[in-house]
């Protein structure tokens, strides 16, 4: 159940920068997700699922705005890489998951 | 940042109700229903993802939802009413039965709720019945 039907499947604008594209989509996302716990739901909003399917690219993003303040694009990086350094003890603890994932970025040179 | 929530919850526009906290990632309701606010309480599959307390299925189930507040001292009890000595959370699920919330009862008889990663707010229980959240269908509580 989400707050207001989403628009499946956001549809990409013209000349968009991927940083331009994930700030619509997030905020697509948000307005639709905001209120839910269902985290099976929010993962699968249809402007997650597009924010996922930038890729690569996207991944310094995500990292830098997991720098300033943990989220929940946790759950949108091992989807984009296929990776996932959060050990289970730490599942569901946002930000011990947030640091995982900086250690991770900047193991692998992303920040 | 009120008319927001009364356009999602329109039982807010009809009661009263305090926004108590700031939007904040790190918990959700089941975990401020339980008390917590350093973890994402929900069953889903991957347990690196979310935390769901040891025993209880990883399932969307009442059942589920019942046996992991019974892992905090819980039980099944038949009503809202506030009762010297204990506390109380109400569970809410969509018409399918699928759990979509969880609130609980304030010594002042009110109610709390993290409404997804947005704020907590203080609230009347039923205020937040509707399409979003279902309807309460559960309550539960513990000795204090």
């Amino acid at each position: 159940m989400i707050t207001t039907p989403p628009q499946s499947p956001p549809r990409p604008a013209m000349g968009e920068t991927t940083e331009q594209r994930l700030r619509r989509l997030e905020g697509q996302w948000k307005s639709e997700t905001e209120f839910l716990s269902d985290a099976g739901k929010i993962v699968e909003h249809p402007a997650f699922k597009a924010i996922i399917a930038l890729g690569d690219p996207v991944v310094p993003l995500l990292l830098s705005d997991l720098e300033a303040r943990p989220s929940l694009w946790v759950w949108a990086l091992p989807r984009i890489t296929g990776e996932n350094p959060v050990p289970p003890s730490d599942g569901g603890n946002i930000p011990k998951m947030t640091d995982a994932w900086l250690k991770w970025g900047h193991e692998k040179g992303l920040r | 940042m009120s008319e927001r929530l009364q356009a999602a919850f329109p039982g807010l526009g009809t009661t009263s109700f305090q926004i108590t906290s700031p939007p904040d990632f790190n918990y959700n309701c089941i975990a401020w229903a339980a008390g917590v606010v350093s973890d994402w309480w929900w069953p889903i599959g991957d347990a690196r993802e979310t935390y769901w307390p040891e025993g209880p299925e990883r399932q969307i189930t009442l059942d589920a939802f019942i046996a992991a507040f019974q892992t905090l001292g819980y039980a099944a009890c038949g009503n809202d009413s506030l009762e010297a000595g204990f506390e109380k959370i109400a569970i809410f699920t969509d018409p399918n039965r699928k759990p979509t919330h969880a609130a609980r009862q304030l010594p002042n008889g009110r109610w709390t709720s993290k409404l997804g990663y947005s704020e907590d707010i203080e609230h009347e229980l039923r205020a937040l019945e509707g399409a979003i959240y279902g309807s309460v269908v559960l309550f539960m509580r513990k000795p204090l």
